[in-house]
């Protein structure tokens, strides 16, 4: 009879362990001290998406996940200068919407939000409930970081109080001064883009071999004696951190969105036309897709078709482009343009400055996020469980309905490589975020 | 028609051979062959025998019923790569695979043995739940499968026993995952597949009793092409996309290995008997799961899963002691490697090489009448994989507790 208690002890020795046992790494800081993170940078950094800053945009900044991820080794609270709502401050953010163009065509289109305005107050200084973890300041270049009064100039120039609302003496302090006094044990810093990106947004308006205003592209000198300053000041007191770079700004979809060749003909008789009109500059024009008809004051006549390694903007007024005769029998103003010189200006630049970038890295021990690179390999599409991201607006999914800035589930992909860097830099185990807990682009 | 059954049971033995092992097979037909490591090829305890091996059924003395239910609720746990101490676990769910016979020689010492067997020889449930962080690879699957073989048994003479059985098989598919398109919300599209499935195939073996004490079985079951025709796939998007998902018809097919298990048994003292299966399974006709849309639009395009399986071999063991004529005991064990390709699990699909113990037993209430038990516990050690077309890796482990319990009548 004794035999037979053999399976009941084998069973309940089984009942014990019916349970999965495996376990992930316990995560671990390593050589770095996460207690005290701050985030340097931009509108990238503060959360900005969909045109504006909004509330929830802020809450899935990049800094925040990261943020939260460093509470598991370590870290704080993270705090940020969160807005009251979520319609967008200043500007309403932009929103998926059903829209109808010039000719009457009703479908789905970028819009403002045009829904109850929850932004009241946010002007008002909160420099008191500071200091602040996340000081991304969107619009702010490199070279501000060293303009005494930076918020109350940028208030006054741009009518936009970002840094002011942060800062306790706007009229005076220095950029550099609001982060080196952060005193950090740990920071991001993600600077350098709106030296570039300010000329290129704006059509290569401005000076693409170096000037001091918003539109043009930094000057090398100027950018890099800022740039170090800033990281000195960060590192002072033995702070550890990561530098993330410059991504090329000719792949964003701003830019990529409108094709050169979207001039598409369809009888004949446009055909015709446009060859009996542009027959003294020696353009032609077929059926099908044509290239788009631009200014451009060196060409002959002061307009000319547009090349494949050029980029017309994503603010070029579509209903000029179907209705006005924009780009076929008028040019399209070269302020929508970015032609082959200036994207030459804006990649030389963010080659030069990404080098600075790089070698400040390297001179401080820092880890070197290489986001130009990474944000490269969006072009073939960033899988992740199960979720392929790719820059094509709207559908692409990773940046938002700007075309320039990043949506919640783009902001994480760079939460990630920059915490891939971390670890590798630093010995650490912080753990990735879950990119498909953010969202990407909303549809009605 | 003798010769006929002889030489086609070789014919097919020659190529290949086996039992149940790994991913969505259930290898739960049987009570007192669950309770020996899933062995039962070369013994025909009792009527269960007709999905064991069809030949031993001749070997009966009489007709027999059984039924036999089992409880099955495996976890599966995934621990995701680089995320720190966070895990996702598959919800509970409580499925009950059956087996259900009847038949025997139909007269005493006759040759001639008829019998029907249903039972469920592959089933799964996964429900990772809504919100995981696999949910747009899979949220929740379900496969369920009953098959229905009539079958005939010939006792050639006291050596070798034969027998074959037609399978039909029936079933149903139901899987659905998370769509990655948001409405203003935030709230994501799902997408619901739908469908029945019906297969047909074989199950042929031979039983052969070299003496009282030794006895071999081997036992060929076809590949079954489980066939959904016209499934019902619907999709929750926002209204925006509603065109780009519309509700459609789709087919798909789910290849079930052919297996070929060949057993002994010997009787070592007159109470114990121990018996062993080698068992193999032909995985790798499981090249890709395929999902044919009759609509296809931009954003619903057919789809191609790759699988990649490798025909694996199984080892079953297991023991019978007759503690009195009323009351026997049974324990067992068996190792099932995995057919499944380290590049391809997906986590509608996890498996590793499975080790399970097994254990049961028996009481004959009355001589006609015996209630059986049995348990069986499964587990796998942690497996890092990857599913690499969605790029979702990490390692998983299974548990599973089967509790079974059966009853058996001869008339």
């Amino acid at each position: 009879m004794k035999a037979s208690y053999i399976p009941l002890i084998a069973a309940a020795a089984m009942l014990a362990s019916c349970k999965p046992t495996i376990k992930g790494v316990t995560p671990s800081s390593g050589e770095a001290n996460f207690s005290y993170y701050v985030a340097i940078g931009n509108s990238l950094t503060a959360g900005y998406a969909d045109g504006s800053l909004y509330r929830s945009g802020q809450e899935n900044s990049y800094p925040a996940m990261l943020g939260k991820q460093f509470m598991t080794v370590g870290g704080g609270e993270f705090r940020q200068p969160l807005l009251p709502g979520n319609a967008g401050w200043p500007a309403p953010k932009r929103v998926l919407g059903y829209t109808t163009s010039c000719d009457g065509v009703t479908g789905l289109g970028v819009k403002l939000y045009a829904g109850a305005s929850d932004t009241s107050g946010s002007s008002t200084s909160i420099s008191g409930q500071g200091p602040f973890n996340n000081l991304g300041i969107p619009g702010i270049r490199c070279v501000d970081y060293t303009v005494p009064g930076y918020a109350a100039i940028a208030q006054s120039l741009a009518g936009v109080g970002y840094a002011a609302r942060m800062y306790p003496h706007p009229a005076t302090d220095r950029p550099i001064d609001i982060a080196a006094a952060s005193n950090p044990t740990f920071f991001t810093m993600w600077l350098g883009s709106n030296d570039v990106l300010g000329y290129a947004t704006n059509g290569g308006e401005g000076s693409g071999t170096g000037g001091a205003m918003p539109t043009d592209i930094s000057t090398t000198a100027a950018f890099e004696a800022s740039y170090n300053a800033v990281v000195d000041a960060m590192t002072l007191k033995g702070a550890k951190g990561v530098l993330i770079n410059i991504p090329d700004v000719t792949t964003i979809p701003y830019f990529t969105t409108i094709p050169g060749r979207g001039l598409v003909l369809s009888t004949p008789t446009q055909v015709a036309a446009l060859n009996a009109a542009y027959a003294p500059l020696g353009i032609t024009f077929t059926l099908g897709a044509n290239a788009f008809i631009i200014q451009d004051p060196a060409a002959p006549g002061g307009l000319r078709q547009i090349k494949n390694n050029e980029y017309l903007l994503l603010t070029l007024p579509q209903d000029s482009l179907k209705c006005g005769g924009w780009g076929s029998v008028k040019p399209i103003p070269k302020k929508y343009v970015l032609d082959e010189t200036e994207v030459g200006y804006v990649r030389s630049a963010t080659n030069t400055f990404n080098e600075i970038i790089r070698a400040a890295a390297i001179r401080k021990g820092l880890g070197y996020v290489d986001a130009h690179s990474y944000l490269g390999t969006l072009q073939s599409g960033i899988r992740f469980n199960g979720v392929t991201l790719t820059p094509t607006f709207v559908s692409g999914g990773a940046f938002s309905l700007d075309g320039v800035h990043l949506t919640p589930k783009g902001y994480a992909l760079m939460a990630n490589e920059i915490i891939r860097v971390i670890n590798s830099t630093y010995k650490s185990s912080v753990p990735q975020v879950d990119i498909n807990n953010y969202n990407g682009v909303l549809f009605p | 028609m003798k010769k006929g059954f002889i030489f086609s049971v070789a014919a097919v033995a020659l190529s290949s051979a086996t039992l149940h092992a790994g991913s969505f097979q259930l290898n739960l037909q049987g009570l007192r062959q669950t309770a020996m490591g899933g062995s039962g090829v070369a013994f025909p305890w009792d009527v269960s025998t007709i999905f064991y091996n069809p030949g031993g059924l001749a070997r009966l003395n009489g007709i027999q019923a059984y039924a036999g239910v089992f409880g099955v609720s495996p976890t599966v746990r995934y621990v995701p790569d680089n995320s720190g101490e966070t895990y996702a676990e598959t919800k509970r769910h409580l499925s009950t695979p059956f087996a259900v016979y009847a038949g025997g020689t139909l007269s005493k010492d006759g040759r001639l043995a008829l019998g029907l067997g249903i039972y469920t020889p592959f089933g799964s449930s996964a429900n990772w739940g809504n919100d995981w962080t696999g949910r747009f690879i899979t949220q929740s699957i379900s496969l369920q499968s009953i098959y229905f073989q009539p079958t005939v048994s010939y006792r050639i003479n006291d050596l070798i026993s034969v027998g074959a059985g037609f399978v039909y098989g029936t079933g149903s598919v139901k899987i659905k995952k998370a769509l990655p398109v948001q409405d203003m919300n935030g709230t994501e599209g799902q997408a619901v597949l739908d469908g029945k499935a019906n297969g047909v195939g074989f199950n042929a073996g031979v039983h052969i009793k070299a003496s009282n004490n030794l006895q071999f079985g081997l036992s060929y079951r076809s590949g079954v092409r489980m066939k959904v025709n016209g499934g019902d796939a619907s999709f929750s998007v926002p209204a925006a996309l509603a065109t780009n998902f519309p509700r459609t018809a789709f087919d798909a097919t789910l290849p079930l290995p052919g297996i070929l298990t060949l057993g002994v048994a010997a009787k070592v003292t007159p109470r114990l008997t121990l018996q062993g299966d080698l068992v193999w399974a032909g995985w790798k006709s499981y090249d890709s799961l395929k999902f044919d849309f009759v609509q296809n639009t931009a954003s619903l395009a057919d789809s191609k899963e790759p699988r990649l399986y490798r025909n694996t071999l199984a080892v079953r063991i297991g023991g019978h002691y007759e503690i009195c004529k009323q009351f026997a005991v049974m324990v067992g064990g068996a190792f099932d490697p995995t057919p499944s390709n380290a590049r391809y699990v997906s986590p509608d699909a996890v498996d590793a090489d499975r080790f399970s113990l097994s254990a049961g037993l028996s009481y004959a209430v009355i001589d006609k009448l015996s209630i059986m038990a049995a348990v069986n516990y499964t587990t796998t050690a942690g497996r890092q994989v990857k599913y690499e077309p969605a790029n979702f890796s990490g390692e998983y482990q299974i548990k599973s507790l089967v509790p079974a319990i059966g009853i058996t009548y001869k008339f």
